[in-house]
């Protein structure tokens, strides 16, 4: 496994395309949506380092996921389209290892710009605010709230191509993404907000306590909805799929962690299922 | 190690049999496995190799039987496969993918792996461009890097399934005589349908045709199925109707054909020695 790790991490963070799209996603979320992220004097969270880190883990998991879930969506297949399957089958290493391998290395090297944006962030939050405690807020509320997701959308960005080509699985996952992680819950049956929605902040407000400041008059909210004070709990005024919306405390935030790590699992299994029909 | 196939039997879904009932019985040294396109050769290969599960039969080598997983791991853990479409990852160097192929195959010393590594680039002739990545590689160059990669473990059984296709005559020839070198105690599998690659390498040979087995053998005997059916004629005019034409070459004013034919096709038609590719075709002809 620590091999198919090392060496699928290897080939994916020198694509040059990971660095290129990463940056190009990074710079029209910051220049047309938050221009705060990178200008801490327009920000209005700079008094409370944690909730500082939050406010940058949601508004960098509101796009790049789409650019990190797009990038994996070749990585297993093209282990086929290359041919090197039959060499790697017959190698006494494991399907299932070699998946796992392939699966955390891969999902490892596609998070490296993710994870340099927020930290690289946070450690000039703490520089320019004086606030050393943002350092261990920023790995607090990124093993919390951003690896579990991206555990699950790395999953679903390996294995969904298997079922369909990697260009329509790309398509089909950014309409996935809004419809399913940023449209505002009453504007049409949808998964945002819900325990299975990666995107949710059910951590920030059962786990770290998190209570939003109202929005900025520089800040634009990526929510496609009126209303900012919904996270966590049922939608005002009530919509479909609400049950899958329970009120945010410690249980449920527990509850949303192990849901992302299930679903990562469940989507591994269905791609080893797949490739094992296949074989024979 | 002995590869003993018994009542072998694949067929894909929509019912295509690629194997019928396959009985074959390989020892150790070179081994030629000759067919036509779609006889059955590459599946037989992958099975061997535990790529894919047979619809019925049994495998068994080196006493390991193929359908359980510890029987499979057993034979992977000595095995080198050459697959007859190899792909690489082109990002790759050469040495990385080795590096790669290696640690799955369970070489963890780094001291080992890359001595290993160091003497298989030597052995095909890559060391210059071992720290080349792929994407650069010639056809010749990645079956090169293909046969250490099947080397990397010192396998005992070596499957290489059409390994010289797209190479050109001078590096067919290295291949070949590589093959036949390395062939000494292990059991070299070579799976072909380049009669002359057998023919150069190989003293027994299998031949497969609609998935089942045609003949098995050592070359003479292929040879001799075309014993009296080999003719040659000069002639300004067509070739004959009555025989296959196996090759014609231009000659003054007119062609000399090399026939097969279970009598002779012209009257002025010469018997001809049989050639291992002569035995091949008229066990072929024999068959339809």
């Amino acid at each position: 496994m620590i091999a198919t790790f090392r060496y699928e991490f290897r080939m994916q963070i020198r694509r040059p395309v990971l660095w290129i799209v990463y940056g190009l996603t990074f710079a029209v979320i910051v220049i047309t949506l938050n221009p705060a992220y990178v200008d801490l004097q327009r920000s209005n969270d700079r008094d409370d380092p944690m909730t500082a880190m939050i406010v940058s883990a949601d508004l960098l998991m509101s796009l790049l996921p789409i650019v990190y879930g797009c990038l994996l969506a070749d990585r297993l297949v093209r282990d086929r389209r290359l041919g090197v399957v039959g060499v790697l089958d017959a190698t006494p290493t494991a399907h299932t290892t070699r998946l796992i391998g392939k699966y955390l290395g891969t999902c490892a090297a596609t998070a490296v710009p993710f994870t340099l944006a927020y930290f690289g962030r946070a450690v000039v939050y703490a520089i320019v605010e004086g606030e050393p405690s943002a350092l261990g807020w920023a790995v607090v509320v990124f093993v919390t709230t951003t690896v579990p997701a991206l555990l699950f959308v790395g999953a679903l960005g390996l294995a969904g191509p298997l079922l369909m080509p990697p260009m329509l699985f790309q398509v089909l996952f950014v309409v996935y993404w809004f419809w399913g992680n940023l449209i505002y819950p009453s504007m049409m049956p949808t998964l945002a907000d819900t325990i299975l929605s990666p995107n949710s902040q059910y951590v920030a407000y059962g786990l770290l306590g998190y209570t939003p400041a109202p929005p900025g008059p520089t800040e634009t909210h990526l929510i496609i909805g009126p209303d900012y004070y919904t996270y966590g709990g049922p939608t005002p005024g009530g919509a479909s799929l609400d049950f899958l919306r329970p009120m945010a405390d410690a249980p449920v935030a527990l509850l949303w962690i192990g849901v992302m790590l299930v679903l990562a699992v469940f989507v591994l299994s269905l791609a080893r299922l797949h490739t094992t029909r296949t074989e024979s | 190690m002995r590869i003993e196939i018994s009542r072998l039997t694949k067929t894909y879904r929509g019912g295509v049999h690629a194997l019928d009932g396959l009985d074959l019985d390989v020892p150790t040294g070179m081994y030629g496995l000759l067919g036509s396109n779609g006889a059955g050769k590459t599946t037989l290969m992958r099975i061997l190799a535990g790529l894919l599960k047979p619809t019925s039969g049994t495998v068994r080598i080196g006493g390991h039987d193929i359908a359980t997983a510890d029987g499979r791991l057993a034979v992977q853990r000595a095995l080198g496969y050459l697959p007859q479409d190899l792909g690489v990852y082109p990002d790759l160097t050469a040495r990385q993918f080795l590096d790669y192929i290696a640690l799955l195959k369970g070489i963890d010393s780094r001291a080992t792996r890359r001595r290993r590594i160091g003497e298989l680039l030597e052995v095909v002739a890559l060391t210059q461009d071992a720290d080349r990545r792929l994407k650069g590689f010639s056809g010749g160059m990645l079956r090169r890097a293909g046969i250490a990669q099947a080397l990397l473990a010192d396998p005992r059984l070596l499957i290489v399934d059409e390994p010289t296709t797209g190479l050109d005559p001078e590096e067919r020839i290295r291949f070949r005589t590589l093959l036949s070198q390395l062939a000494g105690d292990r059991t070299v599998l070579l799976s072909t349908h380049i009669v002359e690659d057998v023919a150069q390498t190989c003293r027994l040979l299998a031949v497969l045709t609609k998935g089942r087995l045609a003949f098995t053998g050592d070359v003479g005997g292929l040879v001799s199925q075309a014993d009296h059916r080999v003719w040659t004629l000069t002639t300004p005019g067509p070739a004959p109707s009555h025989g296959r034409v196996v090759a014609a070459v231009p000659e003054g004013t007119g062609m000399r054909y090399r026939l097969i034919a279970p009598t002779a096709p012209d009257p002025y038609a010469r018997p001809a020695e049989p050639t291992l590719e002569d035995g091949y075709l008229a066990l072929m002809e024999t068959g339809r």
